[in-house]
């Protein structure tokens, strides 16, 4: 039995006996190669699942849709390890209750999809410490290279003409399961913290400040960067928060629910440099 | 016999368009972005492109325009209109459903208040179409009754020749007429046969989706929420509309002056339309969708006697979600009796 | 437009009087400015807001407005003294057809912030009294603080040629109110004239509009008689920027006054 039948069984049997609402997966898309997050709430419709390959998109960031677990009904989803680390640091910023979470996990090397056991965030504590071993990724780190070879000005320079392309549709935000506020800074106009014209200096605000926002939080689960609609390497910005957070606080995003959100907790001996 | 335009002569094309005061503006690749942007030779142009990612309306509408410049002094405001420049351009290698997208809008910034931000910019451009030979699985026009060499909005256009050699030159405008007597020279009368042309597969019933949406029954169906229920509220289907016009006022500046501009909006965003008590009338997702597809296939043309939506397919081909009017009217005309 | 003075109407509710100064633009406004029509009101560097003109057609010389203090530009606006420079674009939108009222009862009904649409219809046909017939003014607010226009109440209250009915919430009244005490739409159902050749003149809130309707549809109004705004986000005012509509009406164009009757042909839920 394949990963894809295994897995329609598995949501078939969590909706029929009611362990679950809901199962948020993968359907076919619009092309051979597309795949579209599909939404199944009885037995009869999981052969609508699909699960292979092309299944990157990162789907727990459906888990904090408004309402969705206030009825503290359980909810299953399909998640690679980054969703998983996601689901980990949505539980420690207190955001969804990961006892009404049920992780259908899954692997993707290659053209191999695996299955991973395990059913609660909890469970894959051990597959957590790998990836921690393992840090960022290398591919990411070879792009980002690049960039560090760049003087400060080419650099510059170079993100100029990234966020020159910005149109403000906020796919990056929208796709993103870091990105819960209720209201986006953006959206604050009293008083108006960030200019909301999609000119350069007013881009160049909006990426940087969704960049700071999730330093420490972002598992690289490339969303925004398939998401954005005029290609900006959205990973490249987001790659270099977490190096910065993993170099300097040791912080690996999403290895725990109980791990502390790294740019909000302090300890007492805390050097404050900045301030000096 | 028709007039031909050899792929060799058009960058003299180009220098005598220049030369008459034109800039041109033709599909680009920079900055890994397919988009339209002046160019300097031919070399410069994606003509290979089925449609640019970015959609020729930047050009007309763009997505953040300064509309006044304001400074406040005492006891006086000193304002100053910024209209857009009265320089002349012709847009080469625009595609027929992004050029129908300006047609589409005209009525809208024509509705008894003339918007001169889109006018003075749409009667200063020469739009220089090229019919489709090719197109991707997300093209759409043929489904809203367009087509791979619709006119609709182009001042010329230009069927590729079968050889390759070049293109088949239609004029359709005065304004495409004129732009063609500078070229005269480099033009030649041939007898030459052209491509066929894209065959772009028919994919819902547009009448009968229309039909379905014109009933108010229809207007709370749970459809609605099942179509939309995995769309996640950014702007990217609307921003990268060829029709989509729908904008925000805001002013920018330190407390003495500043601009007020005019900048692209969208309905799928939760604060288009959020009152400042906090109602808001279209507050979920799926009405916010709902509205999307309602005013191009129902208010609009209630309004200006034409859909808007010229099937260029790119909600769907750029959807983070695998969403678009594609799927949603393929649904409607499955679902409706 | 120059603030000529300012009014505090009710807690966070203020009133302006604006003057022109620009002769032209005076002009236009003469020319088209009718009862019912509203503006964008604006400071540079904050933008635009959009309220109704609260003064009625038949007093040109200058604009009046009342808003409440909620959001960025009102708070601005809500801050300026006499003599500041405010902007405002317009006059935009529909009217009240008040020529068609004439020889008829008419019946005004209002809550809360939304006298001031009201009292610019009731002070054009006020200051033409003797076109219409019996004058009945139903006018509720939360509490007793909250009503707005006071002064022009008392005037109310005094004449003879008005009949004016004060409401206030329960638990919204003080120690020495007279008036009544409960809801608008159970206040009207006592004190409303007949039904026959009257119009009725609606607006407040969407909550108080849906229930006051229904009362009057008890009371035998025929929804073609019973007129109402609709007001929406806008950015614009002039149609273009796509967010007032409520199903393929636009309330800046089309709007903002409507029959009940258009009111209920329109997508309920995209009120």
């Amino acid at each position: 039995m394949g990963i894809q039948e295994q897995y329609r069984n598995e949501a078939a049997e969590l909706l029929s006996s009611g362990a679950v609402k809901l199962v948020i997966g993968y359907g076919g898309g619009s092309t051979p190669d597309r795949r579209r997050p599909v939404f199944v709430r009885s037995a009869e419709e999981v052969s609508r699942l699909v699960l292979d390959s092309y299944c990157v998109a990162n789907l727990s960031a459906y888990l904090i849709s408004e309402g969705l677990l206030s009825d503290g009904k359980n909810v299953a989803v399909f998640l690679k390890p980054d969703g998983i680390r996601s689901v980990n640091i949505l539980s420690a910023e207190a955001q969804v209750n990961p006892d009404q979470v049920v992780i259908l996990g899954f692997n993707i090397e290659g053209e191999q999809t695996t299955p991973l056991p395990g059913r609660k965030a909890a469970d894959y504590a051990p597959l957590m410490e790998s990836l921690r071993s393992s840090g960022l990724s290398p591919e990411l780190q070879r792009e980002a290279d690049r960039l560090e070879q760049m003087s400060a000005v080419e650099r510059f320079d170079y993100w100029k003409e990234q966020f020159a392309k910005c149109i403000k549709c906020y796919a990056c935000r929208q796709v993103c399961p870091m990105c819960y506020c209720r209201r986006c800074i953006v959206d604050v106009n009293q008083p108006q913290w960030i200019n909301t014209s999609s000119h350069t200096l007013g881009n160049f605000e909006w990426n940087i400040v969704r960049a700071f926002h999730l330093a420490g939080r972002c598992v690289a689960c490339g969303g925004c960067d398939r998401a954005c609609p005029v290609n900006i390497p959205l990973r490249l910005i987001n790659h270099r928060m977490s190096k910065e957070t993993l170099d300097i606080f040791g912080h690996f995003p999403g290895e725990s629910a109980d791990q502390k959100p790294v740019l909000a907790t302090f300890r007492q001996d805390d050097p404050e440099t900045f301030i000096l | 016999m028709t007039r031909i335009l050899l792929n060799s002569r058009l960058d003299d094309c180009l220098s005598a368009w220049r030369s008459a005061g034109y800039r041109v503006i033709a599909p680009s690749r920079s900055n890994n972005l397919t988009s339209f942007d002046e160019v300097a030779s031919a070399a410069d142009m994606a003509l290979d492109l089925v449609l640019p990612e970015r959609t020729i309306k930047d050009h007309f509408f763009p997505q953040t325009e300064p509309l006044v410049r304001y400074e406040i002094k005492k006891q006086q405001i000193d304002t100053e209109e910024m209209l857009p420049p009265d320089d002349k351009r012709v847009f080469f290698g625009v595609r027929p459903c992004d050029a129908a997208g300006l047609d589409i809008d005209d009525p809208l910034f024509g509705w008894d208040y003339k918007d001169q931000y889109w006018f003075k910019r749409r009667e200063n451009s020469v739009i220089v179409t090229i019919a489709c030979t090719k197109a991707d699985p997300f093209c759409m026009c043929t489904s809203v009754n367009l087509g791979p060499d619709n006119p609709k909005g182009s001042d010329i256009m230009l069927h590729p020749l079968k050889d390759g050699r070049g293109w088949q030159m239609v004029t359709l405008t005065d304004r495409g007429k004129a732009l063609l007597e500078t070229v005269v020279p480099m033009l030649q009368e041939d007898a030459a046969e052209t491509a066929s042309l894209a065959n772009v597969p028919v994919k819902f019933d547009v009448e009968k989706a229309m039909t379905w949406l014109a009933d108010p029954a229809n207007f709370e169906s749970h459809f609605w929420k099942e179509i939309s229920q995995r769309c996640i509220g950014c702007g990217s289907c609307t921003f990268l509309c060829p029709t989509c016009h729908c904008f925000d006022i805001q002013d920018e500046g330190d407390t003495y002056s500043g601009i007020r501009r005019k900048n692209w909006d969208s309905c799928s965003f939760a604060m288009f339309t959020m009152h400042t008590s906090g109602h808001n009338p279209r507050n979920t997702q799926s009405m916010r969708w709902r509205q999307r597809i309602m005013h191009k296939f129902n208010y609009y043309r209630g309004k200006f006697g034409v859909n808007s939506c010229s099937g260029c397919g790119r909600c769907t081909r750029q959807c983070p979600v695998d969403m678009g009017i594609t799927e949603t009217l393929q649904e409607i005309t499955n679902t409706a009796k | 437009m120059r603030v000529v003075s300012k009014r505090e109407e009710a807690p966070g509710v203020r009133t302006l009087k604006l003057e022109f100064l620009n002769q032209e633009h005076h002009e236009f406004f003469r020319n088209h400015y009718q009862t019912g029509m509203f503006g964008l009101y604006g400071i540079f560097g904050e933008g635009e807001s959009t309220f109704c003109v609260a003064s009625p057609e038949t007093r040109k010389d200058y604009i009046e407005c009342t808003f409440r203090q909620s959001g960025r530009v009102t708070s601005t606006l809500a801050a300026v003294d006499a003599g500041d420079i405010v902007t405002f674009r317009g006059p935009y939108g529909n009217r009240f057809p008040i020529e068609e009222f004439e020889g008829k009862n008419l019946l005004f009904i209002a809550g809360g912030i939304a006298l001031p649409p009201t009292r610019s219809v009731i002070w054009s046909c006020l200051d033409r009294r003797d076109r219409y017939r019996d004058v009945t003014i139903v006018y509720g607010a939360r509490t007793v603080a909250d009503l707005v226009y006071k002064n022009e109440l008392d005037e109310w209250k005094q004449r003879d040629d008005v009949n004016l009915v004060l409401t206030v919430d329960p638990g919204g009244e003080t120690p020495d109110w007279q008036d009544h005490v409960g809801f608008v739409p159970s206040v009207l159902e006592k004190v409303a004239p007949s039904p026959d050749n009257t119009i009725a003149v609606l607006c407040g809130p969407p909550i108080m509009i849906k229930f006051t309707l229904n009362a009057l549809e008890k009371l035998g109004f025929s929804a073609d008689n019973v007129y109402t705004t609709l007001e929406n986000r806008m950015k614009c005012g002039i149609g273009k920027c796509g967010r007032c509509n409520v199903g393929s009406v636009y309330i800046c164009k089309e709007g903002p006054v409507f029959t009940a009757s258009e009111v209920q042909a329109m997508p309920q839920q995209d009120l």
